[in-house]
């Protein structure tokens, strides 16, 4: 059998849901970073599967930007989640609720 | 003074009035009321010259004023007056020059209140001169905004509860007036906003546009008015409005409402009118029957008059919607008209009166008074003269244009006039009785101190007292005014198919 | 690929150019000044974003594309452009003394404010979903930061991380959206995806997944309903001039990109998504409007009605046309000028902490500010749409467009919805005016900074709701490709 465009497209749609319901029933806030994390791999492979398909660069191109912008996303969030450790000893998201209606 | 723009200067005398009250300093209370006298006075000497100056043979417009504006939306500045708006236009000067007057007596934010009322009253004179429906819309909120505030600031205990109801109430009839706005501008090409092309192009809606359209319009001005069911707003804001606010808000923002019907609706959707006439002559006909005996129970005296107020806009509805097999009747549109402004008088009147009572015994149930016709003689010759025009005896004002009105609606609707006919019944029957129960019987010994109607009082009673007398006798001077008009408009509508 | 009009290039990104120069410059600066001296880096802030304002205007007009189809000046990105770095100065005047007063007084506020800015002026002149992505970046990550800048304070940090959470999530969906096109199209510029559109009316379903997830992506990043979950937490807890900001800037930024790629490249499509939009207005016109009235805060309150806004910055985009994207514009200018007015009075209100932002301390403002309570009472009307206002002619302007599209009973929903929301607006009129000022009356610390924005929030909105005739003419103007 050999591997065609459906099979990586298949993947990267399993890895992205599987990122997308993480990030919904997870409430670690790292947890859901890393969940994020694999959504935006999912479109990393997505990309690279038409790139090859397709045998054009761009596409390839495109994920050395997402991989970038990626990384600057984790820096911004775990310094964020590092903060917010510091003042509240936890990272719970359910414990997150000074606001509410 | 440039006189091609005598609207404009009308107008907005009261706005520079606003702006030269909002920049004086704090405390000079005094000077704040002598400058707000002054921007009122300036219209209503004006409308003088506008009295004096139309033409009275001419059914079209006059003093026209026509600029554009935003030109992207074929928006203009577009001023006018004809027939059917100068009544109730030269009316808005006077009531806001005597309510003005009446207002003396307020001492709590002073600058605040002077303020509000001359923009409302800018908002009130935009409404009938406006020829442009986005202006007309324009002014018609503007005019909403200070009176919430005036209500809600200045207004009785209830004040901010009959404030927000106010403007609810208002605001969702705005909300279909500007819906039926962008309806009938886009029906047209090119799109216009300007009142004279959407009526000319009156035969080009069809005839299911015409209905949806006004059924937004109609209850928009209704709620105005206001027409049952619509009305529960009414009594609250004239319960809690401070008295001259209550001139006001009865002597001439009601009759925006009715104003608006034959501005708008009646020639830009006439089929529609033809569709829904009996419907509407039957709405008129509870406004003044459901009036009349929800006025016949009240205790406050306030209320009465609010409620009478309801009534007698009944009135004003039946004579707009009188029309037959040869269209609208002539009686009945120029009895509408006439009794918008007779309204006017009287119910200001009213006001006034009850506001002096007010003032001197610091509540308003009814039954508490008694006997003061022997304490308070010339106040109770004054209040006379208004209960009797409110209840159209004949001599005084609303007399003549009740009769007008009935007998406009008499061909066109026999039952429903009958039955209103009935309703003066009771009229005259709430009138009589609490003219009996305040003046008449044993003085109610509480009150045996209570000082005679003064001479700033007498000032904003007498003038609106003599319009009364006189144009019960002599109605000609306000009917000349309508009548070249309210025949174009009956030939705009067009007989029954 | 090397451009070969190199001079053409520079000045079609010479705002951008400005800006990150200004930027960095700041950074740079911020060694050398002193602890107290970052008045003066706020000023060099300021001079920078008026000169890329400057440079914007300059190139009013023209239609420059460069970068290989990448990047555009157009009239219509220009617009927008102009408007951001407006929002930007007037953000900074609120910015400084607020930040002086929470010891937070740092220079990376205003570095990071103008990358903020950078981003959004991008995502306006992005033709490339790329191009639309990296400005989309460069604003989120920059505004996450803003967001949690008071890094000592707890509402501050879960602000921050909820926003973050929310816009790396949604950055996801986006991006795959893009991916999915890109494969389905062969391109991820916007001008080839209309070719391949064009060529193959068909694109299949892979496509259709793409447009739906490009779709919820902006739908995040405007908070419509139903996905603004964390948005008003976001909002309450970020430093309050951030809180202005977001809620126009980036908020309209998003408009910016999502109305071009929506129209241009996709119009094809329109019956398609107009369907989901016109949902999604409703949803969101409802659902922020009916939500707001019963806040206490008077910043959540805004953070709903900035909900419900966006609802209402739908409402031209399902009419779409040549009426609609300018409406668009239009309201974008009113409500961003109005709702920086309204965090201006805020602001000045506002005290040392969390602070300040009950609507109950709005009691009697009237009579102890009467010039602060004045202008509130024209930015809560103008939010309301009540003339003589921007609001008004804003909010008239995008029913009308909806009206001539044939929407009625959308415009039904909004106008009905725009009148809800009047309760709450008024509810603060009514607090100021007809209520005594509370025991602990809050006195306002007068400074210049939000003085001069809410001076000239107050001018903005009164002439463009009197004389509206001049923006309508810009924002007609504006109207690209047509």
């Amino acid at each position: 059998m050999t591997i065609t465009l459906s099979h990586y497209l298949v993947l990267a749609a399993a890895l992205f849901v599987i990122g997308l319901v993480g990030v919904f029933i997870r409430r670690n806030a790292i947890t859901i970073l890393m969940c994020i994390e694999l959504m935006l791999n999912a479109v990393n492979l997505t990309f690279i599967a038409f790139a090859s398909h397709m045998n054009a660069v761009d596409g390839l191109i495109f994920v050395f930007f997402v991989i970038t912008v990626a990384a600057a996303e984790v820096a911004v969030g775990l310094a964020i989640v590092i903060a917010l450790f510091r003042n509240r000893d936890t990272v719970n998201l359910d414990e997150l609720n000074l606001m509410r209606w | 003074m440039p006189m091609q723009n005598v609207l404009t200067w009308m107008i907005f005398a009261p706005v520079a009035g606003a702006a030269v009250v909002l920049l004086l300093p704090r405390g000079r209370d005094e000077l704040v009321r002598w400058i707000s006298l002054l921007a009122t006075a300036v219209p209503l000497a004006l409308a003088f010259w506008v009295y004096a100056n139309f033409d009275r043979t001419s059914p079209g417009l006059q003093f026209v004023e026509h600029y554009a504006w935003i030109p992207a939306f074929n928006i203009e500045y577009f001023l006018g007056l004809d027939g059917v708006s100068a009544p109730m236009f030269l009316l808005t000067t006077l009531i806001a020059f005597l309510a003005l007057v009446a207002s003396w007596g307020i001492k709590e934010g002073v600058k605040g209140y002077f303020c509000l009322y001359l923009l409302l009253e800018a908002g009130m004179l935009g409404v009938f001169a406006a020829l442009d429906f986005f202006l007309f819309f324009i002014f018609w909120e503007v005019s909403l905004l200070p009176m919430y505030f005036l209500i809600g600031i200045w207004g009785g205990p209830e004040r901010e509860y009959a404030a927000i109801k106010f403007f609810l109430y208002t605001l969702f009839g705005s909300v279909l007036i500007l819906l039926a706005m962008l309806a009938l501008y886009f029906a047209n090409e090119p799109h216009t906003f300007d009142m004279t092309k959407l009526i000319a192009a009156n035969k080009q809606y069809g005839i299911a546009f015409q209905l949806l359209v006004f059924i937004a319009l109609y209850i928009g001005f209704a709620i105005k008015v206001p027409v049952f069911p619509f009305h529960t707003w009414l009594p609250d804001a004239h319960v809690e409005a401070p008295t001259p606010i209550s001139v006001i808000l009865a002597g001439i923002l009601l009759k925006m409402g009715p104003y608006g019907m034959l501005r708008v609706s009646w020639p830009m959707l006439p089929e529609a009118l033809k569709v829904y006439a009996y419907p509407l002559a039957i709405f008129a006909l509870i406004n003044i029957v459901y009036g009349a005996l929800v006025a016949m129970a009240q205790r406050d005296f306030k209320t009465l008059v609010a409620y009478s107020s309801i009534s007698h806009m009944g009135f004003v509805l039946l004579g707009m919607c009188a029309i037959g097999p040869q269209g609208l009747s002539q009686a009945g549109v120029n009895g509408a008209i006439l009794q918008m402004f007779n309204h006017g008088t009287v119910t200001a009147m009213l006001f006034l009166l009850v506001g002096v009572l007010y003032d001197r015994a610091h509540h308003r149930v009814i039954e508490d008074f008694g006997g003061l016709g022997v304490q308070m003689p010339v106040y109770a010759g004054v209040a006379t003269v208004a209960f009797f025009a409110a209840l159209g005896l004949p001599g005084l004002s609303s007399f003549i244009s009740e009769a007008l009105v009935l007998i406009g609606a008499f061909p066109a609707y026999r039952t429903l006039t009958i039955i209103a006919a009935v309703g003066i019944i009771i009229t005259a029957g709430y009138w009589l009785w609490t003219l009996q129960r305040v003046f008449l019987g044993p003085l109610n010994p509480k009150y045996a101190t209570l000082p005679e109607i003064n001479g700033r009082e007498l000032v904003t009673l007498v003038p609106l007292g003599a319009l009364v007398l006189f144009l019960g006798v002599y109605p000609m001077p306000v009917l000349d005014l309508i009548r070249a008009s309210a025949d174009q408009l009956i030939a705009l509508v067009g007989p029954l198919p | 690929m090397p451009d070969p009009n190199w001079s053409q290039a520079l000045r079609t990104v010479a705002p951008e150019l400005t800006l990150t120069i200004v930027a960095l410059i700041v950074l740079v600066l911020d060694l050398v000044a002193g602890r107290g001296r970052k008045g003066a880096l706020a000023a060099i802030a300021v001079v920078g974003t008026l000169l890329a304002l400057g440079w914007s205007v300059s190139l009013w007009g023209e239609r420059l594309v460069a970068y290989g189809g990448m990047v555009v000046a157009d009239n219509y990105s220009l617009f927008f452009n102009i408007a951001f770095l407006a929002i930007t100065v007037l953000t900074i005047l609120l910015s400084t003394s607020y930040l002086r007063r929470e010891e937070a007084d740092l220079s990376e506020y205003y570095v990071l404010l103008l990358f903020c800015t950078l981003g959004m002026m991008l995502m306006a002149k992005g033709l490339d979903l790329i191009v639309i992505f990296l400005g989309l970046e460069i604003l989120s990550i920059s505004n996450y930061v803003l967001a949690g800048f008071l890094r000592t304070r707890l509402q501050s940090n879960e602000s921050a991380l909820k926003y973050f959470l929310l816009g790396s999530f949604s950055s996801a969906f986006f991006l795959y959206g893009i991916a999915l096109i890109y494969g389905t199209t062969g391109s991820t510029n916007l001008g080839r995806i209309a070719q391949a559109l064009q060529a193959n009316r068909d694109p299949g379903p892979l496509f259709q997944v793409g447009m739906a997830l490009l779709l919820v992506g902006f739908a995040f990043k405007v908070a419509s309903v139903p996905f603004h979950m964390w948005t008003p937490d976001a909002y309450e807890g970020a430093p309050t001039p951030i809180t202005a900001y977001m809620s126009v800037g980036p908020k309209a930024a998003a408009f910016a990109a999502f109305l071009r790629v929506f129209s241009q490249p996709l119009a094809a499509m329109q019956g398609e998504w107009a369907v989901v939009l016109w949902v999604l207005a409703a949803l969101t016109m409802t659902v922020g409007n009916v939500v707001a009235i019963a806040q206490p805060n008077i910043k959540r309150m805004l953070a709903y009605s900035s909900i419900a806004h966006a609802g209402y910055l739908l409402v031209p985009m399902v009419a779409s046309g040549e009426l609609g994207t300018s409406s668009l514009l239009f309201y974008v200018l009113a409500y961003a000028f109005t709702t920086l007015g309204a965090f201006a009075v805020v602001i000045l209100l506002s005290r040392k902490g969390e602070a300040g932002y009950e609507i109950a301390g709005y009691a009697g403002l009237g009579y102890t500010h009467p010039v602060l309570a004045l202008a509130m009472t024209l930015f809560m009307l103008s939010l309301g749409g009540i003339p003589p206002t921007a609001g008004f002619v804003a909010k008239f302007y995008i029913f009308s467009a909806a009206v001539k599209a044939g929407y009625i009973w959308l415009t039904v929903i909004g106008v009905l919805t725009s009148a809800v929301s009047l309760y709450y607006y008024l509810r603060i009129v009514v607090l100021m005016y007809m209520r005594e000022p509370a025991e602990e009356s809050s006195a306002a610390t007068l400074t210049a900074g939000p003085l001069v924005t809410l001076a000239i929030a107050a001018f903005a909105v009164l002439l463009m709701g009197l004389f509206p005739g001049s923006i309508f003419t810009l924002a007609q103007s504006s109207v690209f490709g047509l």
